[in-house]
This record gives structure tokens, C-alpha cells and sequence, in this order.
């Protein structure tokens, strides 16, 4: 079939902007650096003649020589007692448990000689661990997390009244002044974000059986007040349940991030990825939103709507249900709205009990809705798990806002903060900074000197969490244990233990926990020497201790209030409505610090180093706003004011955005007034002041009946007229054309079996009669894999032949191999100014391509001539389907870049890996020109050097263990790109010859494949019959990028395919 | 390397040579020979093949010193038995037995299958043991390594003197200049105009011609062979020219002695004693000193004074006191000079090598138990030598089930069975052949 849909890649793309299009012309959009180092102004001024130049080059020459001559003494210091299980130049790997209020993963620990260095999801055990792929599920911020160990900025002491001081004098200052607060009668607030840790728990407990007065308050940066408080309405129990997106056939989210933000996301993300293999039982997934969400973009339906639309639309699901079920219906909605959610609403009753609907809203009328819903469906006991829920968002907004006011009105006798970081995140934060003033005690706990910190009069900095022991309770029954991967790089000490010690306890936290949970245990009467199940328990990562036992469902909530909540919710919009939203890489702000993740583009908008507006283009049209953004383009800057709070940032078109709704990401703009928050939250902006990534969007957020709103339906936007430069990688990366780059198909088609609808094979026509019809015409044509022009690689059937298959069905676009593969092969960071020249250094990329709705049939239908067939093709569609396409090397065996190279730098290895060796490379980039899928990558500079410091890790010293020794750090002028984690290869096949036993299937994986839990990206040997990897790149929906061009790639897509009836097939 | 140094080192070995000689000569002119040397010599080699691990025959080690055993067992119980099974012998009850049993600690002594004839032998030599004649520094002791500048130990008095004539020169030059100035105001005329350094030494050069041209030419013959002398030390031309890096250890441990043949003397302890990462990382390992405890809690002597203070180094860095025979907790860890270093961007994994490969470590770092007191490089570690090695070895395909699922696939499609054709040209699979010359096997 004929291409019927054209796939764009930004609006440059689809409007053939001239600069867009003179952008694609050049391999590398901007000249050479050699600009920089000739434009400078004392090089001109010099005077150095021919001849002096030849004097210095014969010096330079000669003392380089000599200089040269000495053998460097390096120095080699072994163990003076070499800890058993540690074996210098082997890895060794640790479970553990990443928890930061926001996300949760049991994860695997890489240390190298006592270094952490890498982080992936538990290939065993874990709510995030997917038992389909055999790996566990993770993010890029879960990922990137190893990387904030290293950060320089981290406080080394503790300190009072930003002073070193001593642990001694900490304590005893800090337990005198909790005393008297105690005797004083005032009340003593422990403010921490949801503890799901039942030690942490436990040692707060003991700090109250020693003070009377304490108190524990539980804040959730990015609230879920809202839902937690109407399921104790509706069913009494204040709780986030625990959702099983494996059960359920059809899923309906209304405005609810469930692959990125909202909930147990690492769960949700395999279990969704699961239910989306067209050869299983496909799920259908419909979501309503303003903002183009992850979830949005993987959705089959999706249905913009304004903000204010949101409550209505749950109205209006509510009201459907209710009709099919007999029930009241609450009424409110509109007729238009009604229309939207009505195919919803009829798969949901299809999918009744095997279904599930999510709202996003903080509102707890929504929310009241939203269970009743469910409850209709029958979705309690079988998605939605009530009994077994989790222990995630117990935070309360009404209690952090009465705090607030305690504070000021001089009722808190002292404040102990962990794991949050209110003076930032807080929208009535001035409040809040006031208060802290009028404690008697403030002790901040964080490890750093952020916001909140530097306010206080004692900092305890706590271990990051490579350096803890801890346990974990994320869902009833399934408990987790942190364990210390490395002893404490500072002067730091857990923020328990400081409780522990100041509640007069000598124990350590490690003992205690030992100690809660052989008391636990004992009570629930497990058998057995508890010593082994503690060590079980810590090399597991994870202790099932019992199932929840289900348990009968009522639904008590108050519909016809919850629906008037809502309703109200809805009410009051303006001309704009705002939303605001975590990122995927950023998320609420903790790790803004973190350079992996502020380089890493967004999934979407292909952003990096700063938050901005996401507005509809059609809006950005109509403020005459920049359009196009680009190395050249800067974006324009606006004033959004919401009441007295204001923010100016620059716009970005974000197709799927809905009209009249405007959406920001929170978690920028950390360390406005100078705090030291970590390495890469401020860097040197274009004007070459020191200033923060983005700028902070929480003071826009307010309180809206009784829960914290992340909405605002009434702001005003003033174009200032002024631009403001951003590093986007959108345009950079052009793929010759869109053509038989992405392959998508309904499910219909898929399943009709017909494998040349949805994926046809690329032929070429030739001058012989090949149909033997006696003529030779465009009709003989042979298949592209029987043309060659290199000579036969022996390849096939000899030794290995690793690949790659990518899944675009499982790709999510969640971003977690971009950051692991940085992680694993010590790629640099170069700062938002370089990537907005187009240097970014990543290896693998996740490309997004947009669709544009007009195809040629219906063009066909609707009468259009040929040119008015293309203008209208180029029309964005309100809401563009989304493909996200991960895109690495693709080890072609006929490869283009090793024909070209001169000096055989890049060349093929016997088991399909095409090799690039540094050290032969004299950087003339002809690979990278000749390279049709762009993913070659030239070393612009030395990153490892001051002028990169402020943002590449391994410029100090500390920043540099982070490294991973079995790969080169690149110099200079060297071309690099993915090596298919050869060294891990390498170390498998050894592994493998060490053992005598061939290679098992699954047992090398790359750094990508290892961090994708959802198995889209799966790697092996291609020549191993039985391999996993083999059975899908001979399957049906496998083909190659760009086919046609015949470098026969190792690397294999499969095609997309989407749970809809109404589309056709789709290739080119 | 400069002529001279090699004639110097040649010479010095001659040197050697000729002390060693006459030393052996002397010692075995003066060496009591035991009455029944063929006795006496199979004692030795029984006594330490079996028994030197935890016996001396003249002193106390984990064991008791076996000098005299016979004479101490006469009347109190069958001694062989005793050494043949000693748990069994326990049993019998016998007094003497349990009385040493619980005086070493209640450890047992490994059972030894030797006959009546053999303990005999092994209790001959211990009686009749003479220990041998003080080690000189050529005899397979402690020798203090010699420096890499114990030969040009002069020339930090040459620069000084050179800096001297400098001085001395440059002040001459100034109060002729003084003179000439002087000579020319008494005439009358105008002070000679003031001249730098450069254009004093270019007229004078051209004033000279000949003699500036030979100096000259000296010069740049100098800085020549100095240059070429250097590419020489930093491996520009490979080969077995290369000069063998062997930077002085800050503990004088003598691999010849701990690792060289018994036969010769030595311990004959197997390299991956001590560097057991070998067999399992990528990296030999220098051995931690707790490594060396294991042998060196007991063993608290050299075979020389200087030896006795090497190891008194290992206690200071552990923290042993051999006094109290107890931990003091004190350590200090021992700084090593690396001796082989790879380039950064050069991959090499030592169990790919000694445990898969099945390589002898000698092969790459030479006779390091037979004349490698120190440490030394002994191959140039340049690729061309890696990849050398990699053309000619064999792959060790036998008996290893990878290697199996290799040929396997190699022997199912034609394609590969006409590579296995190419592979087994020369009747072998090289390591070239399976990949071993591809860039990325080496360096990512």
C-alpha cells in the first residue's frame, strides 16, 4: 500500500521552513570552532611572525620530546587486608532501593572497586521487576541517581549557622534544645516527605517516646492529596491503591501521567508495556488532557481538552457509566464533552471488572468520581487493589498548611526537615521562610545547603542513599532493603540514626532496622534462624512477607457533592488556563542538580536545560510568537501571571497542546538566591551570568479546597517582545526523510496476517526482465537485500553476531537508556550552549516523530487537487500521534562509514559490531557525513577540561569515580558513537569461556537493554538459533531503518502497532 | 642505550659472574659433606617437597624443628606411625603424641604417604642438617637492586661544575668587557656599543668559523643520539631493544626466590598464590599484604640480614608485631611501583589470558622466577608484540564447551565451513583468526 500519512518531525519540518530546511542541508549546522580560537581578540592583536612561530614549534617540539622521555612512575597500592568478595578490575553488584518520595525502584548497585557506578532495576525481585523481560523497570532520574553521589557540593560537615561544625556539638546542642522545647510544652514538628520506611517510622517513634511533643508531618512535594483524601471518603481508608495495568484491557486516564508521574510509575510502565504486544491480548488506552503527557503520547485515543474541561469529562464518564449501569447520574457536563468520552465510556463497560479509569486531578471531588467509576466497573479487587495497597503520597497539604501558620504564630518549638525541601517547593514558601524564624529549633537534614537548609540553624546532612541501610514498605506486605554500597564520603551520617541519637539510643541504624524486623518477624511467627533471612532479605533487595488478604469493597462516597467539588473545579476559566507538570527528566526538583538529567531532551518537546511555556502552535501563531526554535531561532519570552505571582519564560510550540491551555514544568529554577543546591542547578547563561537551570513554577500552584492545586484556570500572557536562546535537539538530527524510518499499522491490519500491508519489503527496479513479461519496465523490480556494493562479510553462521530489536510498541519514550547509556560509557556532558550548536554527545538517542492526520485518500475524497493535497497534509492535527524511536548505532554490516574512513579507524568486527578505535581516528568526520542515520558523534572539544567543568562530572576529581573504568574517555577531535556495549560483550564471551559453556541467551546485556524494564530494547545473538533476539528480527513486524539504502543493519525495529480500527496501514 | 653504559653493564656482570664462581667453589671446598650423601639428598628433597611448609629442620616453625625427632621419640611410641597419620596415632592414646599435640596448638598434621624408607631419609637429613654458608649478594638472597642511577651517580656534580664554569665564564667575559670599555674611554673613544648575550656569541662565531662549526656540529651530533637514546627508553622502536623498566620497589621482594624452581633453592610457590586475581579479573593483582601473612607470620627471617629487614617492611605495613606474635591495628599500605602500564585506551584482561588462553605467565613476563630478583619488564607490551603473539598462538579450543558452540556454527552453513577451511590453512586456529586482531577486542 502507498503511503498514506506523513510523519514530520517538528514544525520546521512540516511548514519547509527555509531554515529548517537549510538546517537538513549541513551534517553539522554550525561552522567550526576554529572560529573561537581565531575570533579571539588577543590573537589578533599578537605579532608573532613566521619565523618566530617556527622558533616556538622547534621548542615546543623539542621540550615535548624530551618531556616525554620520562617514564612515569605510577603508583600501585593493593589492599592491607583484601575484603573477600572484592577482586580488583571485577564488578561487583548490590540490591538496593532507590526511594525519594517521588519515585520508587528495587534497583541493582555496579560497584568497581568499591565505586558505585551504575544503577539498574532488580533483574529478580520488585514491584518495578517485569518477570516477562527478566529485568526491572526504571527511569532516567533512578538511573542518573549514582551520578549526585559524586557531587561536589554536598555537605561535608555538619553545619550551624552555615559554619562547619562537629556531630559532638551538633548533638548535644540539638538534644538540649529538643528538651526544652519537651519541657516548654511546645511542639516538636518532624517534616519529611511520605516515609514508606517502617525503621525510619519506628525511629521517629522513639524520638517522641523521649519527647512527648513530637509530631510528625508528612509533605508531598507534587501533592496526591486530593485522591488520598477521597478514598478515605469513599471507602475509608486514606491510601494510593496499587493499580494492576496487567489485568486491565481497557484503561482511561484523565490527565493522569501513570508511565512518568503519577503513582508507582516504575510499576505501571512494564505492566503497561506488557499489554501492549499486538500478538497477546492488546490493551486500549484513551486519555484525556491538555498537555501532551508520556501517557498521552502512547495512548491509542487521545482527546485534548482544556483544563477546565478535565472535571467535566470525569462527570461526564461517571454519567455514562451510571446510565449502562442503572445508577443516578450526577449531571453537569456538556453535550461536546459527552460526545468525547462516549467510545470510552462504551470500551470501559465492554471491559467491565478487566478495565481502569485514573484521573490526575489533586481535586477531591474528582477524585470521589473517579471510584465511583470504578466502582460501577467492578475494577476494585481485580486492577484496583484496595487491601493491598500502596504506602506511596500519605503526605496531608491541609496539615503542611496548618504547619505554616503554627510557625508564624510562634506555636513550633522545633522544626526537623528531611527529604523535603519546602522554602523551594512551597507556593506560599515566603510564609514558610518567615516561620522558620519563629522556631526555636530548625535542624534540616538535607545534603545540601538548599533553599531550606541554608535557613536553618543546624544542618545534619544525611547519607545519600548509596551510603544507607534502609528498609522500605512501598505496598502491604511486600517490604524492601536499602543496603550502603560505599562507606560514607563525607563527614555525613543518616538523618535516622541523628533521631536515634537524640532520642538517647546508641544504636545504630542498621542495627535498629535489624532489630525492628526481628521483632516483626517473631510477631507474625515466621520460623526459621533469622540471621538467614536477614542475609536473604539483603542480597535479595526485596522480602515478601505475606499477600494482602482482599478484602469486600464499599464505595461511601457522596457522588452528587463530589460531582458540585468538581464542577466548582472547573469553574472561574480565563482566556489561558495553566497546568503545571513534572518532566521526565527533572521530575519535582530534587535532582535538578544532576547534568545527566538536565542534558537528557525531553521525551516531547526535545528540550534540555531549562523549563519554558508549552503552548499550542496554533496559539504561538496567534501571538506571533517563534515558531520555529533552533541553534539560530531562540524562543520568544513570555510573562505568565497568575493573580500577583508572575514567571517569564521563553515558549515552545508543543503539538497535542490544546488551545487556550498553557503548561510548565516545577523543579526548575533551583538556588535562585545563591544557594549551593549542586553541580549543574545553575549554569553560565548566554549573557555569562551564573544563574539557575529554568526558573521556579511551584509559586504558581496554590490551595484549592483543602488540597494543593497544580492548576490554575485564569492567567494572563504578555509576550515581552524579547527572545531567549534554547538547545533544543529536534532539528539537529535529520533522517534524509521520514520515509521508511517509522512503520506503523492498526491492530486490525496487523492481525488480518497480511505482513506486505504494514511492512512491505523495499525493492529496487533493475534493467532485466526479472517478471519475465518480455518487457523490461518499472514493474522488475528485485528486493534491496540482493544489492551490494561491499564485498560479502562473513557474518552469518560464523562465531557471534550480536543485534539489537527494538520494540516501538513497548518504547514508552521514558528516556531511562539515554541516561544508562551515559552512565555506562562515560559519555560527557557539554552544556546547554553546546547542545544548542548540535553537540551533544549522546549515543543513543530517542527520536519522536508527530503525524499529520490528512492523508492521500482522504485528500482523494475530499476533492483536493495535488497542491492543496500536500498544504493540507501539512497541517498539524489538533492531537499528532506519537512514535518514539530509540536510535543508537545500527552496527550495519555494510556499513557506510568504514568504506569512507581514510585511515581505517571504523572498521567491522567478525560478530557484527562496527568497531571505532579512538586512537587511529584523525577526525575528519567523513563517517559522520556518510552515516545515514546520524548517530556518529565528533569530540568538539577536550570536555574534561575548566571549560566544561561546571557541567561535565568528570572535570573534578570527585565527580570523576563515577566513571567506568573498562571504557576510553575520549579526547579531542575523535569521532564516537554506541560500541553496543562491547565491553560488556566482552566480559559476557569470557564469562562464557571461563565457564566452557556457550553464551546463554540474556546473559550480556547492553546498557540500554538492562535499563529497559518494559523490553523494548532486547539484545543477543543473532546468530544463536534459539535466541530471543533472533526470533524477533525474523518475525513479521521487524524491518530496518531505511531499508532501502541496504547497509543491512544489526539493529531491527518492529513495527508499531496501534489499538485502533479506523486507521489504515502506514509505512511510508 | 649509550655504549659506554652497556660495556659498564657487561663489565659488571663479568664481575659478577667471576664472584659467583669463586664463591661456589670456595663454599663447596668448605662444606662438611654427611656421610651418606645420596641419603642425605633424598632427605632433602622428601623433606621439601613434604614437610618445609611447616618444618625446619633446625628450628621451630608451625611445627616443631625435626632436628633430633628420632632421638626425642626413642622409647615413647612408634614415630612413624606418628608421621604417617597423626589423628590415627592420637587415638591409640599414646602420652608422648598428646603431650606434643597439645602443645602445638591441637594442630593436626596432615597425614603423609611416605614409606618407613622415606621418613628415614626425610629424618636423616634433619639430623644431619648443616645449614648453609651465608648468602652473598650474587647467591640467590636479598641482593640489594642496584639503582637505575647508581651509574651516573656523577653527573648531578657535572651540572654543578658546569654551572660553575657558567659563572665564572660569563663574570670573565663581563670584566673584559669592563677592560675593553676602559681601554677604549682611555683612548678617547666612544664606549663599544652595548651588545646582548646572542650578538656577542654570533660575532664571535663568525670571528671563529671553524672552530663554532665543529663545536656546532658536536652539538647536534649530542642532542641526536641523546634523542635517539630516549625513543630507545620510551619503546619508539619495540622489540627486545627495549630498555626494561625496573623502577625500585619501596620492599626489596625477590620474585626469583619466592616463585624460582627448589631445585635452585627456592620456594617454588605458584604466581597465583599471590596474584590470584590472575585467573579471575582482568587485573593480576598485587598481591594485599595480608597475602604475604599468610607465610610471613611464621617465616620472620630472611635468609640474609637484609632480607630479615625486607620482611620486617611487611610487619611495619600490616601491623604485626613479631614480638607479641599479635595485630597491632596500625597499618600503612605498601606503595608499589606499577612496572607494566598499559596505555588508557589499551584493554587487557589477565583471565582472558592465564585461565581461558592458558598462557604461563612466563610467556609474557619472562624468567621472572629465575632471574627477576626485582621486578622488571621483560616484553615491550607494544600492540605490534600483542598482535604478533595473537597471530602465532592457537586458540586452546579443547575441552571448552564455548569453543564447541564455535565450531558448531562454524560447521553448519557452507559459509562458515569454508572460513573454518581459511581458518585451518595452517593445520590451526589462530587467535587472529577468531577476531583477535579487530580493533574493538582490545580497545572501547
Amino acid at each position: 500500500m502507498s503511503s498514506t500519512k506523513r510523519y514530520w518531525m517538528d514544525l520546521g519540518d512540516l511548514h519547509q521552513h527555509p531554515e529548517a530546511i537549510k538546517g537538513r542541508e549541513n551534517e553539522f549546522p554550525q561552522d567550526l570552532a576554529i572560529d573561537q580560537v581565531l575570533g579571539d581578540q588577543n590573537f589578533q592583536g599578537a605579532s608573532t611572525g613566521r619565523r618566530d612561530f617556527l622558533k616556538f614549534l622547534g621548542f615546543s617540539l623539542g621540550a615535548a620530546t624530551l618531556a616525554a622521555c620520562e617514564t612515569p612512575v605510577i603508583k600501585s597500592i593493593p589492599y592491607v587486608n583484601k575484603p573477600e568478595d572484592i577482586t580488583p578490575g571485577v564488578a561487583n553488584w548490590y540490591a538496593s532501593t532507590f526511594y525519594d518520595g517521588e519515585d520508587f525502584a528495587s534497583v541493582l548497585v555496579k560497584t568497581r572497586e568499591g565505586r558505585p557506578i551504575h544503577v539498574k532495576g532488580n533483574t529478580r525481585f520488585g514491584i518495578n521487576h517485569n518477570p516477562k523481560v527478566g529485568k526491572g523497570s526504571i527511569n532516567a532520574r533512578i538511573n542518573s541517581s549514582v551520578l549526585s553521589l559524586y557531587d561536589n557540593e554536598r555537605l561535608k560537615n555538619p553545619m550551624h549557622q552555615g559554619a562547619d561544625a562537629t556531630w559532638a556539638d551538633a548533638d548535644k546542642a540539638i538534644s538540649d534544645k529538643l528538651a526544652a522545647a519537651a519541657t516548654a510544652g511546645k511542639r516538636i514538628v518532624v517534616l519529611t516527605n511520605t516515609v514508606i520506611s517502617p525503621s525510619t517510622k519506628a525511629a521517629v517513634a522513639a524520638l517522641k517516646a523521649k519527647y512527648a511533643t513530637v509530631e510528625h508531618v508528612q509533605y508531598d512535594t507534587v501533592s496526591y492529596s486530593g485522591l488520598t483524601n477521597a478514598n478515605a471518603k469513599s471507602f475509608g481508608s486514606r491510601v494510593m491503591p496499587s493499580y494492576d495495568l496487567t489485568k486491565a484491557d481497557v484503561i482511561v486516564s484523565v490527565d493522569a501521567d501513570f508511565l512518568s508521574s503519577w503513582g508507582s510509575t516504575t510499576e505501571h510502565a512494564w505492566q503497561y508495556a506488557n499489554r501492549r504486544d499486538p500478538n497477546g491480548a492488546m490493551n486500549k488506552h484513551f486519555q484525556f488532557e491538555a498537555r501532551m503527557s508520556l501517557s498521552g503520547a502512547n495512548a491509542d485515543v487521545r482527546v485534548p481538552m482544556k483544563q477546565s474541561e478535565l472535571p467535566l469529562a470525569v462527570i461526564s464518564l461517571h454519567d455514562h457509566i451510571a446510565k449502562k449501569a442503572g445508577a443516578a447520574s450526577v449531571g453537569g457536563s456538556k453535550a461536546e464533552i459527552d460526545a468525547a468520552t462516549a467510545k470510552a465510556a462504551e470500551a470501559l463497560w465492554a471491559a467491565k471488572g478487566r478495565c481502569v479509569v485514573m484521573a490526575g486531578s489533586n481535586n477531591e471531588g474528582v477524585q470521589v468520581l473517579v471510584n465511583s467509576i470504578n466502582n460501577m466497573l467492578g475494577n476494585y479487587g481485580s486492577t484496583i487493589d484496595l487491601a493491598g495497597h500502596t504506602y506511596f503520597k500519605q503526605g496531608d497539604d491541609a496539615a503542611v498548611a496548618q504547619l505554616v501558620k503554627d510557625m508564624n504564630a510562634g506555636a513550633i518549638g522545633a522544626l526537623l526537615i528531611a527529604g523535603v525541601n519546602p522554602a523551594y517547593s512551597l507556593p506560599n514558601a515566603a510564609e514558610f521562610k518567615a516561620g522558620l524564624g519563629k522556631v526555636g529549633l530548625t535542624v534540616s537534614f538535607s545534603g545540601y545547603a538548599d533553599e531550606t537548609a541554608s535557613l536553618c540553624q543546624w544542618t545534619c546532612p544525611d547519607n545519600h542513599y548509596l551510603e544507607s541501610w534502609n528498609d522500605f514498605l512501598p505496598k502491604v506486605g511486600h517490604y524492601t532493603l536499602a543496603q550502603p554500597a560505599i562507606r560514607n564520603l563525607f563527614n555525613t551520617r543518616q538523618w535516622q540514626e541523628s533521631l536515634l541519637k537524640w532520642s538517647g539510643s546508641t544504636q545504630s541504624y542498621h542495627d535498629f532496622i535489624r532489630s525492628t524486623w526481628e521483632a516483626n518477624m517473631a510477631s507474625r511467627g515466621v520460623m526459621g534462624l533469622f540471621a538467614d533471612q536477614w542475609n536473604q532479605a539483603v542480597h535479595d533487595g526485596v522480602y515478601q512477607a505475606y499477600a494482602a488478604t482482599p478484602a469486600p469493597v464499599t464505595f461511601a462516597g457522596d457522588v452528587n457533592a463530589a460531582a458540585a467539588a468538581a464542577k466548582q473545579a472547573a469553574a472561574g476559566a480565563g482566556e489561558w488556563e495553566l497546568v503545571l507538570y513534572t518532566t521526565e527528566a527533572i521530575g519535582d526538583g530534587q535532582h535538578a542538580n544532576n547534568p545527566w538529567l538536565q542534558e537528557m531532551p525531553d521525551p516531547l518537546t526535545k528540550l534540555t536545560w531549562d523549563n519554558y511555556v508549552c503552548m499550542a502552535p496554533a496559539d504561538v501563531e496567534r501571538l506571533k510568537l517563534n515558531m520555529y526554535l533552533g541553534e539560530k531561532a531562540p524562543a520568544s519570552l513570555v510573562t505568565v501571571k497568575a493573580g500577583e505571582r508572575e514567571i517569564t519564560l521563553p515558549v515552545v510550540p508543543a503539538p497535542g497542546q490544546k488551545a487556550g491551555t498553557i503548561a510548565i514544568a516545577v523543579g526548575y529554577g533551583r538556588g535562585e538566591n545563591g544557594e549551593k543546591v549542586g553541580k549543574a542547578a545553575c549554569i553560565t547563561d548566554h549573557n555569562g551570568e551564573f544563574k539557575p537551570v529554568g526558573r521556579n513554577a511551584y509559586p504558581l500552584a496554590a490551595m484549592v479546597a483543602g488540597s494543593m492545586s497544580f492548576e490554575v484556570l485564569n492567567v494572563t500572557v504578555t509576550p515581552t517582545g524579547a527572545t531567549y536562546p534554547v538547545a533544543i535537539t529536534q532539528t539537529h538530527l535529520t533522517h534524509m526523510d521520514r520515509h521508511s524510518v517509522v512503520k506503523e499499522t492498526a491492530l486490525g491490519v496487523y492481525k488480518a496476517g497480511d505482513k506486505s500491508a504494514y511492512n512491505h519489503a523495499h525493492e529496487l527496479a533493475v534493467h532485466e526482465d526479472v517478471n519475465g513479461d518480455g518487457k523490461i519496465n518499472a514493474q522488475d523490480k528485485k528486493s534491496v537485500l540482493e544489492f551490494d556494493l561491499w564485498e560479502e562479510h562473513p557474518v552469518e553462521g560464523v562465531g557471534h553476531r550480536w543485534g539489537l530489536s527494538i520494540d516501538l510498541n513497548s518504547c514508552n519514550g521514558c528516556g531511562a537508556c539515554v541516561t544508562a547509556c551515559n552512565s555506562e560509557n562515560n559519555i560527557p556532558v557539554v552544556g546547554k550552549d553546546e547542545v544548542r550548536r548540535s553537540r551533544e554527545m549522546h549515543w543513543l538517542r530517542l527520536d519522536r516523530y508527530f503525524s499529520s492526520d490528512t492523508t492521500k485518500e482522504s485528500a482523494k475524497a475530499d476533492g483536493l487537487g495535488k497542491i492543496d493535497m500536500y498544504l493540507k497534509m501539512e497541517v498539524p492535527s489538533e492531537s499528532p500521534k506519537v512514535v518514539f524511536m530509540p536510535v543508537m548505532c545500527q552496527h550495519c554490516n555494510h556499513a557506510p562509514c568504514e568504506t569512507v574512513c581514510p585511515v581505517a579507524a571504523t572498521t567491522h568486527s567478525n560478530e557484527g559490531l562496527n568497531q571505532m578505535a579512538y586512537n587511529r581516528c584523525i577526525g575528519t568526520r567523513y563517517c559522520a557525513n556518510n552515516c545515514p542515520y546520524k548517530v556518529r558523534r565528533f569530540n568538539w572539544f577536550n570536555y574534561v577540561t575548566e571549560q566544561f567543568g561546571e557541567v561535565n562530572p568528570a572535570w573534578d576529581d570527585l565527580g570523576r569515580m563515577v566513571l567506568n573504568p573498562d571504557v576510553t574517555v575520549r579526547a579531542r577531535g575523535v569521532i564516537e558513537k554506541c560500541s553496543m556495549c562491547v565491553q560488556s560483550i566482552q566480559a559476557g564471551k569470557l564469562a562464557a569461556k571461563k565457564a566452557g559453556t556457550p553464551v546463554k541467551d540474556g546473559d550480556i546485556q547492553t546498557a540500554c537493554s538492562a535499563a529497559c524494564g518494559n523490553g523494548a530494547i532486547i539484545f543477543g545473538d543473532l546468530n544463536d538459533k534459539n535466541s530471543q533476539v533472533r526470533g524477533l528480527a525474523t518475525s513479521d513486524r521487524s524491518y530496518h531503518m531505511l531499508e532501502e539504502v541496504g547497509v543491512q543493519p544489526n539493529v531491527n525495529y518492529l513495527v508499531k502497532v496501534r489499538n485502533v480500527e479506523e486507521e489504515a496501514a502506514h509505512h511510508a | 642505550m649509550p655504549l659506554v653504559a652497556r660495556i659498564s653493564e657487561r663489565s659488571t656482570g663479568l664481575l659478577y659472574a667471576t664472584l659467583a664462581l669463586f664463591l661456589t667453589l670456595s663454599f663447596t671446598a668448605v662444606h662438611a659433606q654427611p656421610a651418606d650423601a645420596a641419603l642425605y639428598a633424598t632427605g632433602e628433597k622428601l623433606f621439601k617437597g613434604n614437610c618445609g611448609a611447616c618444618h625446619k629442620p633446625d628450628k621451630d616453625l608451625t611445627g616443631p624443628a625435626l632436628k633430633g625427632a628420632r632421638a626425642r621419640w626413642e622409647g615413647k611410641g612408634d614415630i612413624y606411625a606418628w608421621i604417617k597419620n597423626s589423628s590415627d596415632y592420637l587415638k591409640t592414646g599414646n602420652a608422648y603424641a598428646n603431650e606434643l599435640f597439645a602443645k602445638w596448638n591441637k594442630s593436626v598434621m596432615t597425614a603423609q604417604a611416605l614409606t618407613n624408607e622415606e621418613i628415614d631419609a626425610v629424618l636423616y637429613y634433619a639430623d644431619n642438617y648443616a645449614p648453609p654458608a651465608p648468602k652473598t649478594a650474587d647467591g640467590g638472597g636479598a641482593r640489594v637492586p642496584q639503582g637505575p642511577n647508581d651509574a651516573g651517580a656523577a653527573w648531578p656534580w657535572l651540572v654543578v661544575l658546569a654551572l660553575l664554569f657558567l659563572v665564572v665564564a660569563l663574570s670573565l667575559s663581563g670584566v673584559k668587557k669592563g677592560l675593553a670599555n676602559a681601554v677604549q674611554e682611555a683612548e678617547g673613544k666612544q664606549p663599544l656599543p652595548e651588545r646582548t648575550m646572542g650578538q656577542s656569541i654570533r660575532e664571535w662565531a663568525w670571528n671563529n668559523k671553524a672552530f663554532a662549526s665543529i663545536i656546532g656540529l658536536f652539538f647536534v651530533v649530542f642532542i641526536v643520539l641523546k634523542l635517539w637514546d630516549a625513543a630507545w627508553v620510551i619503546g619508539v622502536y619495540g622489540g627486545d631493544e627495549v630498555e626494561h623498566y625496573k623502577p625500585e620497589q619501596p620492599i626489596l621482594f625477590n620474585h626469583t626466590l619466592h616463585a624460582g624452581k627448589s631445585e635452585a633453592g627456592n620456594l617454588a610457590i605458584n604466581c597465583q598464590y599471590c596474584h590470584s586475581s590472575a585467573e579471575k579479573s582482568k587485573h593480576a593483582g598485587i598481591p594485599s599484604t595480608n597475602i604475604c601473612m599468610n607465610c610471613h607470620t611464621a617465616v620472620n627471617e630472611g635468609r640474609s640480614p637484609e632480607g630479615t629487614k625486607e620482611i620486617a617492611k611487611i610487619y611495619a605495613a600490616v601491623g604485626w608485631d613479631p614480638n607479641t606474635k599479635q595485630y597491632t591495628g596500625k597499618t600503612e599500605p605498601v606503595k608499589w611501583v606499577k612496572v607494566h602500564n598499559l596505555p588508557d585506551h589499551a584493554y587487557f584482561n589477565h583471565a582472558q589470558h592465564v585461565a581461558v588462553g592458558k598462557l604461563e605467565c612466563q610467556e609474557c613476563h619472562g624468567p621472572i622466577d629465575e632471574k627477576m630478583d626485582v621486578a622488571e619488564q621483560w616484553a615491550p607490551l607494544t600492540m605490534g608484540w600483542c598482535i604478533d603473539c595473537h597471530n602465532q598462538k592457537e586458540v586452546k579450543m579443547a575441552g571448552n564447551g564455548y569453543y564447541d558452540e564455535v565450531m558448531a556454527r562454524l560447521n553448519e552453513t557452507d559459509l562458515g565451513h569454508s572460513e573454518l577451511k581459511k581458518y585451518l590453512e595452517d593445520d590451526k586456529i589462530s587467535v587472529k583468526e577468531l577476531g583477535g586482531w579487530e580493533c574493538a577486542k582490545c580497545h572501547y
